[in-house]
Formats: C-alpha cells, structure tokens, sequence
C-alpha cells in the first residue's frame, strides 16, 4: 500500500508550484509547492482556516488560481488552452456534504456524467452504476431518492458519483466531517479500498488516526503554507515544527 | 359594370332605378363596435340604428353591404387607407372631417340632454342643479355644454368614459343628472335604465355617412337617394322609433334570460382573454428567463441590461404600456399595430421583469455546492445549469411562476382599455348595451373566478406531475 522510497520515482501525479491565492485582498495560499506520485495517498491536515479546503479546490480548478501553476496528470490547469472540463473528469471529488443532485435516484446521479459527456448510453451507464454501487455496498438503493439515505449511505453514493468517470485522482474534503460517528466508519472502508486499489488520493481530514493509519505523507497546512510534511509516523510520532507540535498536542 | 348591362333590360323591367352605379355591387361599410342605439350587438348580431339604415338603404338601392365593426377610430383610419368602402358609426359631420372625407345628407340630428334618476322629483330643470355634481362623456358634446353652463348654475361637471358608467353614478346618487347625447339618453331610458330625461334636448351634431375624399361617389349618392326613399315612405321613423321610442321587447328580462343571451359573447371574451394570456405568458418566461439568467451573469453588461429591464418595466403601470404599444408606436413607426400584438407585448414584458426576478432567485437559492459537484465531474457551466442547477431552482419557482400566471390572467382586463376584446371588454360592450351593470358584473366574476381556479387546478397537476 505504502510508496517505498524506490516507487516515488515515478513521474508525478500532480505538481504544485508556488501557488498563491487571493480572496480580494485576503491571501489564503502563499506559495504551496507539493508533488504527488501516482498511487500515493497525501493527507492534509492543519487548523480551520490554514487553507486546506482552498488548495484542494485549486487542484480541479473550482477556484481560480492567483499564481504559480498546478500540473495534474500533465495538464497545466492554469494554462487558458487547456480544457478544466478534461482535466476533471480524471479528478473524483468528495466534499463534505456530500452535494448529490436530490432531483436525480442514487443511479442517475452517478449515470449523469458518463451519459451527458457521452462516455456511455444509458445502458452501459446504468450496468457501471450498478457495479460501483456494488462496490460501496448500495446496490438496493439504485433507485432510491438521495434525501431517503442515510448521512453514510449518502456520502458513499458521492464517492461511487466521483468514480464515475474512472478517475485517476480522487480528492476528499473532510468526507467524514458531517456524519454521525457511528457512520464514519462505513465511509472510511471505501475510502480505504480506494487506497488497496492504488487510487491516487488527496485527503482533507479531522480524523488523525485515520491519516495516520491510510496516508503514504501527511501534510500539515498553517497559515496558506506547507509548514510540515512527511510520512505519517514521522510527521506524528517527531513534529519537527513548533507550529506542528502545538496542533497536534491539541487534536491528538 | 358589365354584369349590369347584360341585366339592364330585366333590372328596367322590374322597376329598378335607372343605373346608378352601385346595383349588384357589394361595399365594405366599417362601423363602431358599439355606441348603442347606433350600433350594438344583440344576440352576437350587429344591429341599431345606423345598421338598420344602412341595410334598408342597400336593399332599396340594390346593393349589398358587408358590414366590418372595426370600432370608431379603426373604421375611420380603414377608410383613409381604403380598406373599407364607407363609414357608418354615429359620426357627426365636422368641418376638420369634411376635409378628408364626402359625407352624405345627415341622416340624424343629434343634441345634447340631461337626465336625472326615475325617482328623483327634485331636479327638474338647471335651476335645480346648484351646489350638486353632475356627470358627462369624456370629451363628448356634453361635457362641453355642461362645462359651459356650469358656472352659470353654479353646478360641478365631473367627467367619465361610458354611458353605462354614468348611468350607474346617478342611480346610485354620486351625481344627480347626466349629460349626454339624446339619441344614447332615450334609448337607455327607453331600454328602463332606471333614468329620465327632464330637459329639452339642445340642438348638437348631424349624423352623416362617410366615403373617402372623392372616392366611391355613386355610393355615396346611392345612400342620399335612399334615405329620401326611407323618409318619404315613413320607414326611416319606424327605424328611429324601434330603438328610440318603445322599450325593445327583445332585451332581456330575467337574469337567467340575461345569462343565455351574453354568454356567447362573454364566452369569445373569455376565449380571448386565455389566449392571450397562455401566448404572453409563453413569451414572459422566455424574457424572463432570458433576463434572470443575465442578472446573475459575471458579464457587467449583460447584468446591466437585464437589471435596466426590469426596473423599468417593474417601476412603471402595466397600462401605461398598454397604450404606449398600441398608441404611442404606431407613432413611431408609421406602421398600424395589430392589437394582439400590442397586448402580448405589454403582458408579457410586465410579466417579464417579474419572471426575471423569480428566475434569478429560484436559481439563487440552489445551494452552490450542487454547481461545484456538477462541474467537478467535468460537465460545463451550461450543461450543469441544465441538469442540475435549472430543474432544482423550477421546482422552488413553481409557485411563484403559477402565482404570475394568475396575476397576468387578471391582468389581461386592463388590455380593454385599448379595445382588445377580452372577457371584462365584452362585459362592457353588453352593458353599454342594456344597462344590467351589477348582473353583467357578477357573471364576468364568476367567470373570472372560475377561469383563475381551473388555472390554479391544472397548473398545482402540472406541478405534481413535473416536479414530483
Ligand atoms: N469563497 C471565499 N471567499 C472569501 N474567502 C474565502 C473563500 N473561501 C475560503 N475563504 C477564506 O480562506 C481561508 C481558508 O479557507 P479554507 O476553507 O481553505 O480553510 P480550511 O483550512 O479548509 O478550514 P476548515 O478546516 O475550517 O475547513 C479562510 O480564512 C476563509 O475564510
Ligand atoms: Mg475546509
């Protein structure tokens, strides 16, 4: 599961160079620079408010990006030429509430992509919807309204919704962050399975156990920079930073 | 012309005048479309005064007419641009019209008169008037005459637009006698109005039918011989006396019998007011949702324009539109403007600015989260709008949307202000014609009430139906 030192050499997912970003006069990102090798699973950590969520959504491109330049699966999102569309269809996104279309059933939210950018009929999506339900566990509830599932089942339905286009990349923005705990679990299995499978992932997340236990580098955020980032017993078990001590002397 | 030489010998011997020019021929004669006793419909006929003459005259003459309500202004404008060969409408002969148009003998002498309620048995004369209000024509005769003997009586002249409206204002006492013209005055009080005429009628206008400027003379001096003919043989005062003298049997009695009679027409009205209404409202939610998608643009412009839209169409009266389409741009343009045309143009941007702002709200409140995890899957601005954001922000609208529906239906009354036939329009015409204000109103009601509830029905099934 784990990248060993020798497999980092392999050519990188997605690059991060110098990125900044500004809400008007407000800089949250200032000057990220991150690599992430195919298969490698990062997450991201670091108080509210550091900018985790923001440079998530600069890797797909949801918000505009002020400076420096983000290579995903060799496409320059930055670069006016290149189709953002293209480029999101081999990112997965999983956000925090979930954000299923509650006028579609489970199957058509996770048909709608494949079908409307014509990878696949309505048959074909509808067989590959199925299996990915299969994959989460939700197979009977193909045709069930969103707003009928539970908090658990809802997400998992989003994860299978991202997988859609068979993504090469997944992100996570505290997937688990709005569920009851008893439904955390459920979610975090997928999401494990992702990894076994060598999905390569971006976390956001609150839960460090889970970081700990999933993650190939954690990558602790403070203040829109990188302040620390490692493999997870390293970056958990010897904080190097001041900054990182005092987080994780308060989440842990 | 030929025809008529070929028959000539068999027209000499059945005692036809000799040619006169018009025999055989048919003309198109344009009309008011109601100014009663002149002319009205009774039963969906037309029919009054100037109908009967104008066919008594046609057939004693040997031609046919073909009779075109166009309403007063439109039949005038018709003979101009010769779209009709004659004019027949209760129009007085002036000098500003001899100008433009031959008229005929006059075949009425109009006048001025004042009538009081049928139980009032204090007002007798002018005298009688001081300190009291009375009521007149909208820049008729009348008006004119009472304003000029109103400071002399020391009474008030209050002004309004139809007779039946006068009528009603004295009966229920907001003024105590109405002015205005004889003819009008004795058919109402021959038709039981509830009024009485208490003074003699002071000499006005002469009625006389119209040809275009050196245009259709042989008609013209068809209809002159004619009206000699129905003169002299006393079919033209049995004509007067149908409508002026006699209470007319026909008119309705019961409400029941006043129910069966107008409601062919107040059924066209309603016809009317529907389609309208469906065709406005089809093109409101195009402009609106045209408009609510360019208030929310990024494009400064586009928003600029959309926001200009709908201030000004949502700061200023849907009737003022009314007339400034149908009034104000024929202006403009030189070019007449058909009134459908005219009255979807003033619904349905009215409508517009309002369906704007649903639009733009019902968009606005889609959490924005549905838009990011819809592109995030690699679908366009456009296609997410479609699929995803649209029908969630139409189903919040859905009510809001039925709620415009039905205020346009109501709306839509205000169009017979320009004369577009609509159901309350159609209310009037029979009023004007038999002075049943309350009942014609109730019934209008009702069907209005009816017609806005079947819309409210059908549109909460399509609701259903759709946005399950
Ligand atoms: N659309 C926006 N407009 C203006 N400011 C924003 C916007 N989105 C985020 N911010 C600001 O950017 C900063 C970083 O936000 P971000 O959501 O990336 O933080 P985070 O690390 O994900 O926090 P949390 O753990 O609370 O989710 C915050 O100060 C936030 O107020
Ligand atoms: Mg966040």
């Amino acid at each position: 599961m784990s990248a060993s030192p020798v497999e980092t050499q392999k050519p990188a997912k997605i690059t991060v160079k110098g990125l900044r970003k500004s809400f008007g006069a407000n800089e949250v990102l200032k000057g990220i620079d991150v690599e992430i090798a195919e298969g490698e699973v990062v997450c991201v950590i670091g108080p509210s408010g550091s900018g985790k969520s923001t440079l998530l959504r600069c890797l797909n491109k949801l918000e505009e990006i002020s400076a420096g330049h983000v290579i995903v699966d060799g496409f320059d999102v930055t670069d006016p030429k290149v189709d953002i569309n293209e480029v999101r269809r081999h990112v997965g996104m999983v956000f925090q509430h979930f954000n299923l279309f509650p006028h579609m059933s489970v199957a058509e939210n996770i048909m709608l992509a494949p079908v409307e950018l014509k990878k696949a009929t309505r048959v074909e999506a509808r067989a590959q919807a199925m299996k990915l339900l299969e994959r989460v566990g939700l197979k009977e509830k193909a045709d069930a309204r969103p707003a009928s599932l539970s908090g658990g089942q809802k997400q998992r339905v989003a994860i299978a919704r991202a997988l859609a286009m068979n993504p090469g990349i997944m992100l996570f923005d505290e997937a688990t962050s709005a569920l009851d705990p008893e439904m955390v679990g459920e979610v975090l299995q997928v999401i494990r399975d992702l990894a076994a499978e060598g999905m390569t992932m971006v976390l956001v997340t609150h839960e460090m156990g889970f970081a700990k236990e999933i993650g190939d580098r954690v990558v602790f955020m403070a203040d829109g920079v990188v302040c620390e980032s490692g493999p997870p017993a390293e970056l958990f078990g010897n904080p190097q930073q001041d900054r990182t001590k005092e987080f994780l002397s308060k989440v842990l | 012309m030929g025809m008529f030489l070929v028959f000539g010998g068999a027209g000499a011997a059945m005692a036809a005048p000799a040619d006169n020019g018009v025999e055989g021929k048919t003309f198109v004669i344009g009309t008011d479309t109601t100014f009663a006793p002149f002319e009205f419909r009774e039963n969906g006929e037309l029919t009054g005064i100037d109908m009967d003459l104008v066919r008594a005259i046609a057939e004693a003459e040997g031609f046919k007419v073909e009779i075109r309500s166009l309403g007063f202004n439109a039949a005038l404008q018709a003979l101009t641009s010769n779209q009709v060969d004659g004019v027949i409408a209760g129009m007085s002969i002036t000098d500003e019209r001899k100008q433009v148009y031959d008229f005929s003998e006059p075949y009425f002498e109009s006048g001025i008169q004042m009538a009081v309620a049928k139980n009032d048995d204090t007002i007798k004369g002018y005298e009688d008037l001081k300190g009291k209000t009375v009521v007149a024509k909208t820049g008729s005769e009348g008006e004119a005459y009472a304003k000029s003997i109103a400071g002399q009586y020391g009474f008030t002249v209050k002004s309004l637009d139809q007779s039946a409206t006068m009528y009603e204002s004295v009966k229920s006492g907001s003024a105590v006698a109405v002015f205005d013209d004889y003819p009008v005055l004795a058919y109402g009080v021959a038709q039981n109005n509830g009024l009485k005429t208490v003074t003699d009628k002071v000499p006005g206008g002469s009625y006389g039918f119209a040809v275009n400027k050196g245009k259709n003379t042989a008609l013209l001096a068809a209809f002159n011989d004619g009206l000699a003919k129905l003169k002299a043989d006393g079919d033209y005062q049995k004509i007067l006396d149908k409508y002026l003298a006699n209470p007319t049997a026909a008119q309705p009695t019961t409400f029941l019998d006043l129910l069966g009679k107008s409601f062919p027409a107040l059924m066209s009205g309603l016809k009317n007011t529907l389609v309208v209404t469906i065709i406005s409202f089809a093109v409101a939610m195009a402009i609106g949702l045209l408009a609510g998608f360019m208030k929310i643009s990024h494009n400064i412009v586009l928003r600029g324009i959309a926001t200009t839209f709908v201030n000004i169409f949502r700061g200023t009266p849907l009737l003022l539109w009314a007339f400034m389409f149908y009034f104000g741009l024929p202006q403009l343009t030189g070019q007449p403007i058909n009134i459908w045309v005219a009255g979807v143009l003033t619904l349905s941007l009215n409508s517009g600015a309002y369906v704007a702002e649903i639009v733009r709200g019902g968009i606005q409140s889609v959490d924005p989260g549905q838009l990011e995890a819809s592109r995030s899957l690699g679908l366009g601005y456009g296609k997410s709008m479609q699929k995803v954001v649209v029908p969630q922000a139409f189903k919040m609208m859905t009510p809001s949307l039925i709620n415009q529906l039905i205020i346009m239906l109501k709306d839509s009354s205000l169009l017979l202000a320009i004369g577009f036939a609509e159901l309350l329009y159609q209310g009037q015409q029979i009023y004007a014609a038999n002075f049943r204000v309350t009942e014609t109103l109730l019934i209008v009601g009702v069907i209005y009430f009816v017609a806005v509830m079947a819309l409210t029905k059908l549109a909460n099934y399509a609701d259903r139906r759709f946005n399950k």
